[in-house]
Order: C-alpha cells, then structure tokens, then sequence
C-alpha cells in the first residue's frame, strides 16, 4: 500500500510536468493549426535563461517565472510577425509551417551551442534537494512546486479563455476566423496574441524543468516528443483534456514499472499514443475548442 | 479534426526520428591542430573525431585536452623517431557531435579523403562501438581510450586497440573493496544489493561484473536487477523500488547528466545505502557543483585514473606537471588522461615500427608493453582480451572535505575507505 501511494504521488507530480510542457504547443495548434516545432527551442531557451538569471543575478528561478515568461511572450510575438503570419493558413500552410518552425528551433539550438557550449549546466538552488513528507514519502519540494505552477497555469487558462474577451476571441478565432473577421475580431492579433502566449508557456515549462534537470543545448527534443503525445491524447484544443492526458500519460508510464522492465516504461506512452489512435483518433477527449 | 490528430500524430513520429538523428545535423566542427591539409611527406597524419558538441561535448573536451598534449609533448621533442628521422605528427580532430553515425562517417572521411595514417578514438562506448568498424574494414591501427564496453573487442577485430579496461573489471574492483569492508565486520553477511544500469554495453557489463561476484562469492543478495535508459528523466519509480527493497548496496552504472539526475531524486527521496555507487561516475566537481558537496559524500567510484597516482607513479608525475604547466595548475581527471595516454601508444607503437607501415604499426601495437601512466605502471593490448587493455582500476570515494582519495587497491590507496555510511540513520 505504501509503495501504491509513492507511485501515485510520483504519477501526480510527473503529471504536472508534463501539463505543463504541453499547454502551449495545444494552445498553439488549437488556434493557429501550426505544430510549433520550435516549442522543443522554447523550453531550452526558458531553462538557459532560468540558469542565466541565477547566475548572473542570483535570481530564484520561480521568481524569474513571471519575467522570462512576458520576455518570451514577446519574443513569441515578434516570431509570429516576422515569419509566421507569412505563411499559407490550414492545411496549406502545414509542411511550410513545420519547415520553417524546425529552422527556427535548429538557429536556437546552435546559439545556445555557440553561447553556452554543449556542457550540461545545471541550476542547483538551496531547496534543490529539500523534501517534505506526504504520508509515508519524501517527496522533492521542486516538484511540488512544478506541480502548482501546473494547475496555476490551468487555472490561469481557464479563466482566460471563458471569462476574458481576448479568451473568447481566442476561441471564436479557433472555431472560425473567417466569421470573426466578419464580426470584426482582429484575427491576426489574436494569432500574434496566442503565439506569445503558447511561447510565453513553453519558456515556462523549461524554467521549470531545469529546476529539476540538468540540461543543454539538446534540452527540450524529449520534451517536445511528450507534448505531441499529451496534447494527441487529451484531444486537439482541449486545455482541460491536456491536464488530463497528461495525467494518464504519467500514471501509465510510472506503474508501467510494476509489469515492465524500468527502461521500456518510456515507450509505454507511444504505445498508448497508437492505440488512442486507432480507437479514438480524435482523442480521449474529442475536439474542444479551447476551454 | 481526425486528419489534424493525424498529422500532429505523424509530427511526433518524425520528431522521435529527429531526436536520434538531430545531432548529425549539425557541421561538424574542424578543430584539427594545424588545420586539415594532405599529407606533405614530412609529417605523420594521424586522425580522430571526439564528441565536442552534444551529450558527451564536456567530456569529449576533455580528451581533446589529453591528445593536443600528447602531440605538443612529441613534436616538442623534435617529432616522433621513424627508422631514425624525427617526423613531427598532426592531428586532424573532427566533432562527431556525440552522434553514432556521424563518428563513423567522418572516421571513413578522415581514412579516404582526409588521407590520414591513423586513427585515434572517440569517447564513449557507443560511438568506439559504430566508429571501431570503419577502422576494421579499411585496416587501418585504431587506438581508442574511450571504449570500455568487452563487446567492442569480441567481435574479433585485428585493428582496434583499446586502453579502457572493461567495465565488468570496474564492477569487480568496487565489490572487492566491499567484500574487504565485509571481511572486516563493517557490511553484513551476506549484503544486499540494488542494482541500477544503463541499457548499453557499458551498463550491461556492469551489472554482469557485479552479479557475476555475487554469484561467485554467495555472500550477496541482489534484490532490485533494473535497466534504465540513457538520458532517463524521472528516476523517481525506479528508486522507489531500490527504497522498497531496502538493500544494503546501491549500485548504479550511469554517466554524468544521469548520475547527477538519479543522486538529485535520489537524496530527495530520503535515500541512504550502506555503501552507494554510480560506477565510474562520483567524483567530478560537476557533479558536486550541481548536488553539493553534502549530498555526493560517501559516493564511491572506480576509474581508469586518478591524478593522485603521481604520488607513486613517475610517468603520471610527468603527465600531471606538464597538464597543470598547461592549463593554469588545473588537475587533470581521468578523461585527458586516457586521451593522452591513447595518443602516446600510438606514437610509442610508430617508432618501435620505425615506417609508417599500417600493418608494422598494428603489430609492435599487439606486441606493446609500455611503461604507462595507468594503475600498475604498464599498458599492454592483450590478445585473450581482444587486444583491450586490463590495467586496473583506482577505487575512490568522496569524504566530506570535498577530496576522492584512492581507497583501493591497496599498493595505489592514499586514504582508507569509509563503511558503511556515516550519514545513513542521520
């Protein structure tokens, strides 16, 4: 029983990072159909500039949180507005798009090459290794920590979404842009607008993950590979269905342990990627616009 | 919406692709001392690629450290001596940025194109293991100090030289100093053990050194027998095992980012083993600098070198005082060198050779026995082995002032090791 607890406790927490990792990348493709390849280039950069600001400013990387988020906010933005908004909407614009988006993340990767070098960095913190008890477990308080930055981030989405006007344009514009401009919504700002903030999450997630993680220029390909499942499984558009999936993810993938060798637990998630596929290809959760 | 599904589906199948294969993407970076030109007749070419950007970009800086002092030292000295002419040597040094595939390809590259006389290895025994083949089929002497793993050197391979002892010897150098601890009354009888390895050759070799003893002595238990994957993230399930079996040793085979990963959740997750152990890994500053000096005491390792064997060997005297002369009085760790002392064989094997022959030089490289900066003083390729050196390895273990002294074997030991863990019950 004690044991069936701490798996729990880990699937939980390990939910949370995932979560995270996602939300972004569905927002993203929620609205503007595009898979942001650069995503995975986000999380690296979030976890650099985390490192940076520690280092150099003796800054704590969750009170950096908020900071590195509005600069990638921004800088999501301004990549919407100097390459994205150039290209072909729907389905036309989608090999260009991943192209493109696959270019921008390689450019990113190689500067952090040419900044950083390829050395690991990791960001160590006097609550690094801290734990508090929960029940019978220690658990790490980061991870805590990840996993309230997690539901904050839910929480935040939510409310965005159906109780802002800039949330139900978002979601108008995903349903519909034609109309919208009809009505008089300025779609291309709400697609500048949801880039930032897909952007704005990925920096996040990898602020957080390298609270946890060492990490360097490759940081960022895993995470990216997670988030395509997360947000396949919890249903294209679908915030809700993302934490959820994310969950499933995680208690699969760490109860897998108990039937499965330790180092096939990883591909436990694309098998089940596959299967929800062939059952429910829209996913768990079908389609949901946003909310 | 089901063909939108499908198309993010298919992004994550070319993703997963990617990730394999996105470090050969990169150029690979031309660092060759003295550039890349063809051979002039009057110099000794001699290639390698080295992981200088990737995973393993830390340590392959290393090695290259170790070989551009191997070739400073020799063409300092005039060159090398070839049937009594001194020739200087060149080293044409590729990034294979830590990618299999690539540290094959530019092996062909530097053999084919690059015209070079021989081959010196790449670190890590994933890519000796791709790269090692190249050398094989275009018979040229390839000597490596960075492939570990005996399945490199059963494949019957009549170039291919190796100064890593094998894995399985490191895995039986840490259990004899336990069963030492054992002997004296400091461990039980019998103890338990949780064993953790990486899903590669290196890890497989590990675990096969550490359950081989048990079986052989039948005064261990192993109760946890688990494989993780390279890279691995959350270890947190996996150490919920080792924690439920409440075994006596913890011992793992990982590599750096995993070792600093594994220890993190480890220590977080109020874990204490009588004796604790990532194999080769324990005593890098990295790794004190990311856990803290607290959180890795106690860790002990065994490696293939130790600056603190100068005390008693004067070969690594010299090569410590020449490195510190080097790099404003850093100590050198065991990567520089094996990548040194890789380069040197070579060098040792081409004058004994007296030409530039591939074939004179693979067999005075069969036949070598050089005094050496390795443990016991001596480097030999021996044949039984598939021509991969057994020189022994140096047992460390971190004390809480922040050193690693040599606690085994006994003839190279300058501190006594400590079991079992004083910090366990704390």
């Amino acid at each position: 029983m004690e044991r069936f607890a701490e798996l729990v406790i880990a699937s939980v927490l390990l939910a949370g990072l995932y979560a995270t990792m996602a939300y972004g990348l569905g927002l993203i493709y929620g609205v503007l159909r595009i898979v942001n390849l650069n995503h995975g280039g986000m999380i690296m950069a979030g976890a650099y500039a985390a490192w940076w600001l520690h280092a150099a400013l003796g800054l704590d990387p969750y009170l950096s949180l908020a900071l590195v988020s509005v600069v990638a906010f921004f800088v999501g933005i301004f990549t919407y507005r100097l390459l994205v908004r150039r290209l072909p909407r729907g389905a036309a614009g989608g090999v260009q798009s991943l192209l493109l988006l696959f270019g921008v993340w390689l450019i990113l990767r190689n500067a952090a090459y040419l900044i950083f070098t390829g050395n690991d960095h990791t960001l160590r913190t006097s609550y690094s290794t801290l734990a508090v008890g929960i029940g019978s477990a220690l658990v790490s308080v980061n991870r805590i920590a990840v996993f309230g930055v997690a539901i904050l981030i839910l929480v935040f989405l939510h409310l965005l979404l159906t109780r802002t006007y800039m949330g139900k344009a978002i979601r108008a514009v995903a349903q519909n842009p034609d109309s919208c401009t009809l009505v008089g919504i300025p779609v291309e700002r709400i697609y500048g607008l949801t880039f930032g903030l897909g952007t704005a999450l990925a920096s996040a997630a990898g602020l957080l993950g390298s609270t946890l993680f060492p990490f360097n220029p490759t940081f960022g390909g895993a995470e990216l590979l997670k988030s395509f499942v997360v947000v396949v499984l919890g249903g294209l558009g679908s915030v809700a269905g993302t934490a959820i999936a994310a969950l499933i993810l995680a208690v699969v993938e760490v109860f897998a342990i108990l039937v499965i060798p330790a180092y096939l637990t990883a591909a436990v998630g694309f098998v089940l990627l596959v299967v929800v596929l062939v059952v429910r290809p829209g996913g768990l959760f079908g389609q949901r616009v946003l909310g | 919406m089901r063909t939108a599904t499908r198309v993010l589906a298919l992004c994550a199948l070319l993703l997963g692709a990617c990730k394999q294969s996105s470090p050969e993407q990169k150029q690979p970076a031309q660092t060759a001392s003295g550039g890349a030109a063809a051979p002039s007749g009057n110099e000794i070419l001699i290639g390698a690629t080295l992981p200088l950007t990737g995973g393993e970009a830390r340590i392959g800086g290393f090695y290259k450290e170790g070989y551009e002092l191997a070739f400073e030292e020799a063409n300092q000295a005039g060159g090398i001596s070839v049937g009594g002419k001194k020739m200087p040597v060149r080293l044409t040094l590729l990034d294979d940025t830590s990618a299999q595939a690539t540290a094959a390809s530019l092996a062909d590259r530097l053999i084919n194109s690059d015209k070079v006389s021989f081959l010196l290895g790449t670190y890590a025994t994933n890519l000796v293991e791709a790269q090692s083949v190249v050398a094989e089929q275009n018979n040229i002497p390839y000597v490596n100090g960075g492939g570990a793993a005996t399945a490199i050197y059963k494949r019957g391979y009549k170039w291919v030289f190796g100064l890593l002892a094998p894995v399985e010897l490191l895995a039986e150098s840490i259990m004899k100093w336990v069963d030492a601890e054992q002997q004296g009354g400091h461990l039980p009888k019998p103890a338990t053990i949780a064993l953790l390895w990486e899903n590669t050759s290196h890890g497989k070799d590990f675990r096969k050194g550490v359950t081989e003893w048990a079986d052989k002595t039948k005064t261990y238990k192993v109760l946890v027998d688990e494989s993780f994957e390279l890279g691995g993230k959350d270890f947190s399930a996996l150490l919920g095992q080792v924690k439920a079996a409440k075994a006596d040793l913890f011992l793992a085979d990982a590599h750096l980012p995993d070792y600093i990963t594994m220890q993190r959740q480890y220590v977080t997750a109020g874990l204490c083993n009588k004796v604790l152990s990532y194999g080769a890994r324990g005593s890098e500053k990295q790794a004190a600098e990311a856990l803290g000096k607290k959180n890795v005491e106690y860790v002990l390792s065994a490696v293939w070198w130790s600056p603190l064997l100068a005390d008693k060997n004067p070969e690594a005297k010299k090569f410590v005082d020449l490195f510190k002369a080097k790099h404003q009085n850093r100590v050198p760790e065991w990567y520089q060198a094996l990548g040194y002392e890789t380069a040197r064989a070579l060098f040792r094997a081409i004058e004994q050779a007296g030409s530039l022959d591939r074939n004179a030089v693979k067999e005075k490289l069969a036949a070598l026995k050089m005094t050496s900066i390795l443990p016991g003083g001596e480097l030999t390729f021996p044949a039984e082995f598939g021509q991969q050196s057994h020189a022994p390895f140096v047992v460390q273990q971190n004390m809480p002032d922040g050193s690693s002294p040599i606690v085994a074997p006994q003839d190279s030991a300058t501190a006594k090791g400590i079991a079992p863990n004083p910090n366990c019950g704390k």
